[in-house]
């Protein structure tokens, strides 16, 4: 396994990136990511209310704020966004950017999954950027895994 | 001219949308356009399908990608190649829409007042924008049924307002599409005027984005013109300072395009021509009956600065703007 991490993320990290090097020291067939994070809702619906009301006061004009407070509740659940973004040792190879807490993705020569970029799998120094759009939990556990796969025909 | 009907912002599968390439671009030719430009979030990915969706529905599909920054969403048309948006600081997006252009794209805030993160993540344009020379659009219609929304109201009057301080920056409109899913409301077109018709659809496209030749609406193709000492400028050009102090303007409204995809306004419409020292005249419009409508006024041009048309009517019961071109400048 290339890389194997487990990280905790608050609301101070929202609007952030995490990053994450590892090297490959051949070419390979095809590569595997899997990423998950959790929770994805904020259940707490009071402090989500909270959070929805600051939103509310920061972003919408003063004359239109007290009927957007009262259909604050059409805001709820909130939730937490994280998306993946991967670059090769040569360019950029495409993001993932929804809902999913869990995502398995591949990329080789011939295929890949939607949001990434198919092609050869070079040695070099990779990355895969995690983009912490919102943490709205207190706290939000992440799992990034990465392999590499001899042929393709392992990921079908 | 030939003006194309052009749906500007839409996702795929490559992104958080849920539909093909494929499904869009039939989606988009359902309901008569010509072109859509493919903005999946951070991703150019979904491309890969252009080609056959291309070939199979007739659309022409310009590439692009919408920059999901955490501090605003930038909607990029026209680039060839992907530019990385998670440099994006909230300082600043001028370096970022610098490098869109400089790889032949146009750069624009995507749906600038929707209401922000957490709710919708960077949703809300809180970029600083030092030099608005940097952008090209702003994206003041969003949705369906978009003229009447209050976040698109505030996009409008903020693009005005650009105006007035003397900014040349065109408007647009884009269903934010990401699925196929029936809908009553009324759909926004941005039309875009190719002035080259042999050259490649889509740079033409984006060449006419840039340049603001640019209309925008629910219904109706109304277009403008301006004529002054005997030349005439069309929408998003510029007239020179030297002038004789009278504009002899032609507005024209074609209510053939897109025949049977849109809802006549109910009763009269008005077609006013607005600048920045307001309201420079008005005409009123008995009905729209699917033919071409031309309307000439000749209107002072002192302290004008820029120039709309803009056509008001009553659809589904509110009274609305239904259309408007984008400004004709004065030097």
């Amino acid at each position: 396994m290339l890389l194997d991490i487990e990280k905790e993320v608050t609301p101070a990290d929202s609007r952030s990136h995490h990053r994450y090097a590892f090297k490959l020291e051949r070419p390979y067939a095809g590569l595997r990511i899997r990423f998950e994070y959790a929770p994805k809702i904020l259940e707490d619906r009071e402090r989500a209310a909270e959070l929805i009301r600051r939103s509310i006061e920061r972003y919408v004009e003063p004359e239109r704020r007290e009927p957007a407070l009262e259909r604050a509740e059409q805001f709820q659940p909130l939730r937490n966004l994280i998306t993946v973004s991967i670059d090769d040792s040569r360019e950029h190879r495409g993001a993932c950017h929804r809902q999913d807490p869990v995502q398995e993705l591949y990329l080789s020569e011939r295929k890949a999954s939607p949001g990434l970029t198919k092609g050869a799998i070079p040695a070099g120094t990779w990355t895969v950027t995690l983009s912490f759009h919102a943490i709205v939990t207190e706290r939000c556990t992440y799992r990034l895994k990465v392999w590499a796969d001899e042929a393709e025909g392992d990921f079908q | 001219m030939k003006w194309i009907a052009c749906e500007l912002h839409t996702h795929t599968f490559h992104s958080d949308g849920r539909q093909s390439l494929l499904e869009l671009a039939r989606g988009a030719a359902d309901l008569g356009f010509d072109c859509i430009a493919l903005t999946d979030h951070n991703t150019m990915s979904g491309l890969a399908e252009r080609e056959a969706a291309e070939s199979a529905t007739g659309i022409t599909i310009i590439p692009g990608m919408e920059w999901t920054t955490f501090y605003g969403h930038m909607v990029t048309v026209g680039l060839q190649q992907f530019v990385d948006w998670r440099q994006a600081d909230i300082r600043g997006i001028g370096s970022g829409a610098a490098e869109v252009r400089k790889h032949g794209g146009a750069a624009g805030m995507a749906h600038p007042f929707r209401i922000g993160s957490p709710i919708c993540t960077g949703c809300y344009w809180e970029f600083e924008v030092e030099n608005w020379q940097d952008l090209d659009y702003i994206e003041v219609w969003s949705g369906t049924f978009a003229p009447v929304k209050a976040d698109n109201r505030r996009a409008f009057a903020f693009w005005t307002d650009r105006l007035n301080e003397g900014v040349r920056i065109a408007a647009t409109s884009g269903r934010d599409w990401h699925e196929q899913v029936a809908t009553e409301e009324p759909i926004s077109v941005t039309y875009l005027g190719l002035e080259d018709e042999t050259a490649p659809i889509d740079r033409e496209a984006v060449r006419s984005l840039k340049a603001g030749r640019a209309v925008v609406t629910i219904g109706p193709l109304v277009t403008l013109e301006a004529r002054s000492d005997g030349i005439a400028y069309g929408i998003g050009e510029a007239i020179p300072a030297a002038r004789s102090g009278r504009l002899h303007v032609r507005v024209a409204v074609d209510s053939t395009v897109r025949a049977g995809k849109w809802e006549p306004p109910a009763g009269k419409c008005k077609l006013v021509l607005m600048g920045n020292t307001g309201t420079v005249a008005e005409q009123t419009l008995e009905r729209l009956n699917g033919s071409v409508d031309a309307f000439s006024f000749t209107v002072p041009d002192r302290d004008l600065r820029w120039l709309r048309a803009e056509l008001w009517g009553e659809i589904r019961g509110v009274r609305t703007m239904i259309a408007f071109t984008n400004a004709i400048y004065l030097d």
